[in-house]
């Protein structure tokens, strides 16, 4: 059998689109629980307007679901629902735009490193492997209590600096593999520059794979941006979901008594679900992306 | 062997250039330690050379020397095995620290990443001999969802619900405080039984991704002509599933022996979660207590890990793949 | 009439696939002479493999054999034996010399762990008297044994690891050998090479063989009988002289026209246009008829059987009585 390429050239990519979609029900439900959480993410505040929602209640302290807080409450009796609900604004922000960054960044760097080749791709690379090498989290636990800020723009920047390595490595060795093909060589032929070859024939065709990458990158900046505030290393910031987690483990006591198990399991859930969601999408992407996949196949 | 020699030479010099980062990055960065410091100590009071005094005390170093005379003297001291001292830990030597922290953090994560490889191993051939049924439908949709989840939350879960919840775990360290430390079965069995639940949360973060390349690369082998050629000759299934089973481990060795690296820098959730004195604990307490020295020498460690992680599994690929061996 | 050594009998085996089961050989009859070479030949894709792989029943997923009988003489059918005796069966009684022999061997294994494997799963009691015997075959076959048993699948060139292939079919002496297009991926000097083996072989052991291939010159070279397979048909069998003196089918005719001749123009040569038809679900009429000269009304209505127009010549055609055109085109 011979080994399928991971890129192939574009296909028109909006038919049935739909179908693969509706294909399998996982996928729908995928599809679901991210606009949950675009919906979580918009209207939040105005669900639960913060001045109200959050406000404590000593005489609710860790109480079980009810009509009026279906999640339960926390040690200071606000209601779990609404620190779930208000802290998905920040989260999906943070976790956004940092695979924004991630993904431009990779795809720059590895870009160019296989596109000019030389003295630029071994530098690049060699920078890139330093980055791959420096463990991320370790790195960003100094880099932010040297910074010491809460800006979550600092945070965005701090995590997509920390993870642009392994994106930077793949798509350079899809370029060079890339550049061997026949349409790109066609494309030199008819007098196209560097530049043109690079982002014009060369970037449409890793479009998929840019693609999926961004929608692991959010998991993987969600993931680092909550651990962080989990560590408490970065200074306070209300209503995350990460906060939710250290006043869990910490200061809360809610490691002390039963009765905290949804104040406990929320933010941990919430974080799970939106991770099933953007995986059950990604094999509806990839199925799009990758029409070989689409079952079956006679190999005969 | 030049070839293992130069790999060697590459990793050295990409320790050195970590350390080097490290070192100017903590120094150089708006709010540095040691300048705000200084600076605390002269609002105190004290004199230039009082302060620059008790700097050097606290730090190991002098405050109005060039940064490059610092940096020297750092990597002078590096070299002679001297990691500075402690500011939280007054006076203990950093590498003593470190030293005793290492053990945990190696039994917890080795333990950790040999069990889910084997997990991931078994599942992922299934999977892989299985596909496209339920068996590959259900663990391969389950092993995706587990993939990339940090073990913090597992590791959190776990912490409530099994120290919680139902306390059938010890919570916190990594052995009973009142068992003499030794090799004897009472301190051993402490030891595996507060060990327990951090490991469960190492494998429950990792099981996915080894269960999923697994599976592409038995997926892979299976395709192979000497599958089909083996079931031809007459092979006994167990003689086929060791064919494919050693096949199928060649990609991910290289995978694996990275980890090792990798998992030491995962080690600072759940130490600090189940309070494990290990070195992910120990870079933990460092950063929330702004501890410089141990908080440089461990991050240069854990720095290297993946880096030697990374020599040893290029050097040692080459002696178990028999066509790359010459 | 001398003893039949295998008789296939009535072989069907599918693909699934999305649009359906593509059925990769239909129908297909085959009865190979102890003692004797039987070419099968026809383009890539026409399911020559599959036939071979099916007289193992080792139809690699997604296909199955769906309906059918391999009769072994002395055994009888194999796909009526449990599996054990299935598995104890091949390469005791039936090997295979594979199309590229090197991707046919673990890589991780030396040549002589691989044997050992083989002794162990054939239940062979004395696996060095095994080992030995490997080493004398393969100086038989002018390859030097210590090293070729000491030797990873990689290391070996194209021509060794052909005749490696060869030893390792030769080792327990079976009655049958499938050769699976042996010679395709070699030059053409270990081709005459591989060839000359395979003949020295036939002519000492009396092995019987099936020689697959697409390559009409090397048939003519080593073949007792010949059948020729279009789109999992076959569409005409007949001793080697006369196929190649008098084809019948259409499609026979048409291969030997695109073969070169030493002698005449070659610019006479003339190769197949357009290709064979993927077979999916039942099909009415003859399959080669789009892209057959003598296509008439009636070849799309039916589909035409093996018949006899000699002793041991069958055509599935309706026009086999049509002028060879070769002098026209």
């Amino acid at each position: 059998m011979t080994s399928v390429p991971a890129v192939e050239r574009p296909r028109v990519v909006h038919h049935g689109l739909g179908r693969i979609f509706f294909s399998k029900p996982i996928r729908v439900l995928g599809l679901s629980i991210i606009l949950l959480y675009i919906l979580m993410a918009l209207l939040g505040p105005v669900i639960f307007p913060p001045q109200i929602a959050l406000v404590a209640n000593p005489a609710k302290v860790f109480q079980g679901p009810t009509w009026a807080d279906p999640l339960g409450t926390d040690f200071q009796g606000v209601s779990v629902l609404a620190e779930v609900v208000l802290g998905a604004r920040g989260v999906l922000m943070v976790g956004i735009a940092a695979a924004f960054f991630i993904v431009v960044l990779g795809v720059l760097v590895g870009l160019v490193a296989g596109f000019v080749g030389g003295l630029v791709d071994t530098v690049l690379m060699r920078v890139t492997d330093l980055f791959i090498a420096v463990p991320q989290f370790p790195l960003l636990l100094l880099v932010a209590s040297i910074l010491n800020t809460s800006s979550p723009w600092m945070l965005v920047l701090m995590l997509s600096l920390t993870s642009w390595g392994a994106l930077a490595r793949s798509v350079r060795s899809q370029v060079l593999s890339l550049r061997e093909r026949d349409f790109v060589e066609a494309a030199r032929g008819l007098g196209l520059g560097t530049r043109n070859i690079a982002f014009k024939v060369i970037l449409p065709n890793m479009l998929s794979y840019v693609a999926m990458n961004f929608m692991i990158s959010i998991t993987g900046a969600i993931y680092a941006e909550v651990g962080l505030l989990f560590l408490g290393v970065t200074p306070f910031n209300p209503d995350n979901w990460g906060v939710m987690l250290r006043q869990a483990a910490g200061t809360s006591g809610a490691l002390y008594t039963t009765k905290s198990m949804f104040y406990v399991l929320a933010p941990l859930l919430a974080i799970l679900l939106l991770q099933s969601g953007i995986i059950f999408v990604l094999g509806a992407l990839d199925e799009v992306f990758n029409p070989r996949l689409r079952k079956g196949g006679a190999r005969a | 062997m030049m070839r293992t020699i130069r790999r060697f030479g590459v990793a050295v010099v990409m320790i050195w250039m970590v350390t080097t980062l490290t070192f100017f990055l903590i120094r150089l960065m708006p709010g540095n330690p040691i300048a705000t410091a200084y600076q605390t100590l002269l609002q105190q009071g004290m004199t230039a050379q009082q302060a620059a005094v008790q700097i050097h005390i606290l730090y190991d170093v002098y405050p109005n020397q060039p940064v490059l005379t610092q940096y020297f003297v750092y990597l002078w001291n590096l070299v002679h095995g001297n990691l500075g001292t402690s500011i939280v830990y007054t006076g203990r030597p950093v590498l003593g620290l470190i030293l005793a922290a290492a053990p945990w953090t190696l039994l917890l994560v080795s333990m950790g990443l040999l069990i889910s490889f084997v997990i991931g191993l078994l599942l992922g051939v299934i999977v892989a001999i299985h596909r496209d049924t339920w068996i590959d439908n259900l663990t391969s949709q389950v092993a995706s969802v587990f993939h990339g989840v940090p073990n913090y939350i597992t590791g959190f879960i776990f912490l409530y619900f099994f120290t919680v919840m139902w306390p059938w775990f010890p919570f916190g360290n990594i052995y009973n405080p009142s068992i003499a430390v030794g090799l004897t079965f009472p301190f051993v069995a402490s030891v595996a039984y507060h060990a327990v639940l951090p490991v469960a949360a190492y494998v429950f973060g990792a099981f996915g991704g080894w269960t999923l390349s697994t599976k592409s690369a038995a997926m892979a082998v299976l395709g192979d002509d000497f599958m089909m050629a083996d079931k031809i000759r007459g092979l006994t299934s167990a003689q086929r599933l060791d064919h494919l089973v050693n096949n199928s481990i060649l990609p991910l060795f290289t995978g694996f022996v990275l980890s090792l690296g990798f998992m030491f820098g995962g080690s600072v959730f759940i130490e600090s979660m189940f309070s494990i004195p290990g070195l992910g604990y120990l870079v933990q307490s460092a950063t929330t207590q702004r501890d410089y020295p141990v908080m440089q020498a461990t991050f240069m460690l854990l720095s290297a890990a993946v880096i030697l992680a990374n020599f040893a599994a290029d050097t040692l690929y080459s002696r178990i793949d028999p066509r790359i061996r010459n | 009439m001398s003893e039949v050594a295998v008789a296939v009998d009535d072989l069907v085996v599918e693909f699934s696939s999305d649009e359906g089961p593509v059925r990769a050989v239909d129908r297909v009859n085959l009865q190979l002479e102890r003692g004797k070479i039987l070419g099968l030949i026809g383009e890539s894709g026409c399911g020559k493999t599959t036939v071979a792989h099916a007289m193992l029943n080792a139809v690699a997923e997604p296909g199955r054999i769906v309906r059918g009988r391999i009769h072994y003489a002395g055994h009888g059918d194999l796909l009526g034996m449990s599996e054990e005796a299935q598995r104890l069966f091949r390469w005791q009684h039936v090997s295979v010399v594979f199309q590229a022999s090197q991707n046919t061997l673990n890589p991780l294994q030396r040549i002589e762990a691989q044997i050992r494997e083989l002794a162990r799963a054939h239940r062979i009691s004395n696996p060095n008297a095994l080992v030995g015997r490997a080493r004398e075959i393969c100086d038989r076959l002018r390859l030097d044994g210590r090293r070729m048993l000491d030797a990873y699948p990689h290391q070996l060139s194209g021509g060794m690891r052909q005749r490696v292939g060869i030893m390792l079919a030769l080792l327990l002496q079976p009655e049958i050998i499938l050769f699976d297009e042996p010679t395709t991926a070699l030059d053409s000097l270990s081709q005459e090479s591989v060839l000359r083996i395979i003949e020295e072989i036939h002519a000492k052991e009396g092995i019987s063989g099936v020689f697959i291939t697409h390559d009409l010159g090397i048939v003519a070279e080593v073949a007792d009988v010949v059948a020729v397979m279009y789109a999992g048909r076959i569409v005409e069998t007949a001793p080697t002289g006369t196929l190649f003196n008098a084809p019948r089918h259409p499609y026979s005719r048409a291969l030997l026209n695109a073969l070169p001749r030493l002698t005449g123009d070659p610019r006479a040569a003339k190769g197949l246009t357009g290709a064979p038809p993927k077979v999916v679900g039942e099909v009415a009429g003859c399959l080669f008829r789009e892209r057959c000269r003598f296509q008439t009304a009636q070849c799309k209505m039916a589909e035409p059987v093996l018949t006899s127009v000699d002793a041991d010549h069958r055509v599935a055609c309706f026009k086999i009585n049509e002028e060879d055109g070769r002098a026209s085109v």
